[in-house]
């Protein structure tokens, strides 16, 4: 199977840096994004890091996927820890993270913060992370309905977040796929904006990840684009008919 | 009970009973507590609920928010604080605050919409509690199952493991469907912390315990499930 994937990040209308950050490693099969946050550009720092500490993880290999991308989100967490205590000026930044990376027909999901990954399958639009922030907390307790959370003033403080603290909490999971399902990660920049139905239909009737992307960040700015918005879209394909084709013939070994 | 009491020169103008999370005030009509008056600007401040203690928080107003005296940005409330807005004088009542413990202050604030932490203590505070609830819900991991009535699928039992269990003929749905004529996919089931969620597929008819789903559903134990030609059971062990 392949992966035609497209990513995009836009500061939007408001903010004047973008501390958004992501990566496709296409070698690693691995889709990730971040959502900085912290003064003086100090979430740009974070974003970053935590970006380029996961990656690097992820090249040493060793250890089976799932508790390399595991690892590579805790190192990133300390790195980003340690250096915002060693530097007056980076004190307090920290990011989100949430990464997805394909291997094989699983797909590792490793999540912190509020940045989302969603899977379209069968038609279906479903958020595959669970927020980490205090209202989605209260809401899976009970005590505070999503139409609540959604209104909520705090919607936006998160319980977890890289480089806060020495050790952080990372949800990690897997799932099996196929061809045909598309994955769409993105910043809170856009799921604040536009709801995963909008994200639904815009994926489904584009051309291509590439347009999608365009399309999603063009509709948040049309909505005030009042925080940085980045979103990853890819489509899982088979392979190509002509290989298919080679391959059966014995052309090309497997 | 909670009350806020609003009082202009020493007269009592109005009660109001705090029954909500958030509780604006200012100018505007739009505000829950409206004051008329020219030295209150129109969205001047906001008195919210977090955990078990109210703050106000000053809306960077013109000429601002006062506690017992003292100009804020933001702070806790306990009972018998005044706050002083314009002229006017707003009196905190409240017999659920703790009076004992005073939190600690409490939110970096950001522009609105900018994504924040809470200040170490108060998050550790808070995480606290919240990992307290949660081992309270789930004293041990909770497991949703789901067994096969009636139809045609490729085992008995199937334990809801994976973030997402698809149901369908596809390669990648765990309860696969036999038969010529079953779709790809019929519904999926999502694992999120707040439970078990079913939605049908796009245009199969769902049905749980016989109604009806079209949207998202969120499963409960003993709930029966059908879709294409399937029924099942879908049971939360501990």
């Amino acid at each position: 199977m392949r992966l035609i994937v497209q990513g995009k990040t836009d500061k939007g209308l408001v903010r004047k840096e973008n501390e958004d950050a992501f990566c496709i490693e296409k070698d690693l099969a691995l889709l990730a994004i971040a959502d900085g946050m912290g003064g003086h550009a100090s979430g740009e720092v974070a974003s970053k890091m935590a970006i380029e500490v996961l990656t690097d993880s992820l090249k040493k290999e060793g250890e089976p996927l799932p508790q390399r991308l595991y690892s590579g989100i805790k190192l990133a967490n300390r790195t980003i820890y340690e250096t915002a205590q060693s530097r007056a000026e980076l004190n307090g930044m920290g990011t989100t993270l949430t990464a997805l990376q394909l291997d094989g027909n699983r797909l590792n999901i490793a999540h912190v913060g509020d940045s989302r990954a969603y899977l379209i399958r069968g038609g279906v639009i479903e958020q595959i992370t669970d927020d980490h922030t205090i209202v989605s907390e209260e809401v899976a307790q009970g005590r505070m309905t999503r139409e609540e959370a959604a209104r909520s003033d705090m919607r936006n403080i998160l319980s977890r977040a890289l480089g806060i603290g020495p050790e952080v909490e990372v949800d990690i999971e897997e799932l099996t796929v196929s061809e045909g399902d598309q994955f769409v990660l993105c910043s809170d920049g856009l799921s604040e904006l536009v709801s995963e139905d909008e994200i639904l239909l815009e994926v489904r009737s584009s051309k291509g990840p590439e347009i999608a992307c365009g399309e999603l960040v063009n509709l948040a700015n049309q909505r005030g684009g009042n925080d940085n918005i980045t979103v990853i879209v890819a489509h899982l394909r088979g392979e190509n008919l002509l290989l298919r084709l080679l391959k059966f013939l014995g052309l090309i070994r497997r | 009970m909670t009350k806020i009491i609003l009082k202009f020169k020493d007269k009592v103008l109005k009660e109001i009973p705090v029954e909500k999370e958030l509780i604006t005030v200012g100018r505007k009509p739009d505000n829950d507590i409206e004051i008329d008056n020219l030295a209150v600007s129109g969205h001047h401040a906001r008195i919210f609920k977090m955990e078990d203690w109210f703050l106000i928080e000053d809306l960077n107003s013109l000429n601002g928010t006062f506690v017992n005296g003292k100009m804020i940005q933001e702070s806790p409330l306990k009972n018998g604080d005044e706050i002083l807005i314009g002229k006017h004088v707003l009196k905190f009542i409240s017999t659920d605050v703790s009076t004992t413990r005073e939190p600690e202050a409490v939110l970096k604030k950001g522009e609105a919409s900018e994504t924040m932490v809470i200040d170490s203590k108060v998050q550790q505070e808070m995480l606290a509690q919240i990992s307290k609830d949660r081992s309270i819900t789930s004293s041990g991991e909770v497991m949703g199952r789901i067994t096969i009535l009636e139809g045609s699928t490729d085992q008995k039992e199937y334990d809801l493991m994976e973030r997402m269990t698809s149901i369908g003929k596809e390669s990648s749905a765990k309860i696969r469907l036999k038969g010529f004529f079953a779709p790809k996919f019929a519904a999926f089931v999502n694992r999120s912390k707040e439970g078990y969620f079913i939605s049908p597929a796009s245009g199969k008819e769902l049905r749980v315990n016989g109604e009806v789903v079209s949207g998202k559903y969120r499963l409960q134990d003993g709930d029966i499930i059908q879709v294409a030609g399937i029924k099942m059971d879908f049971n939360i062990k501990e």
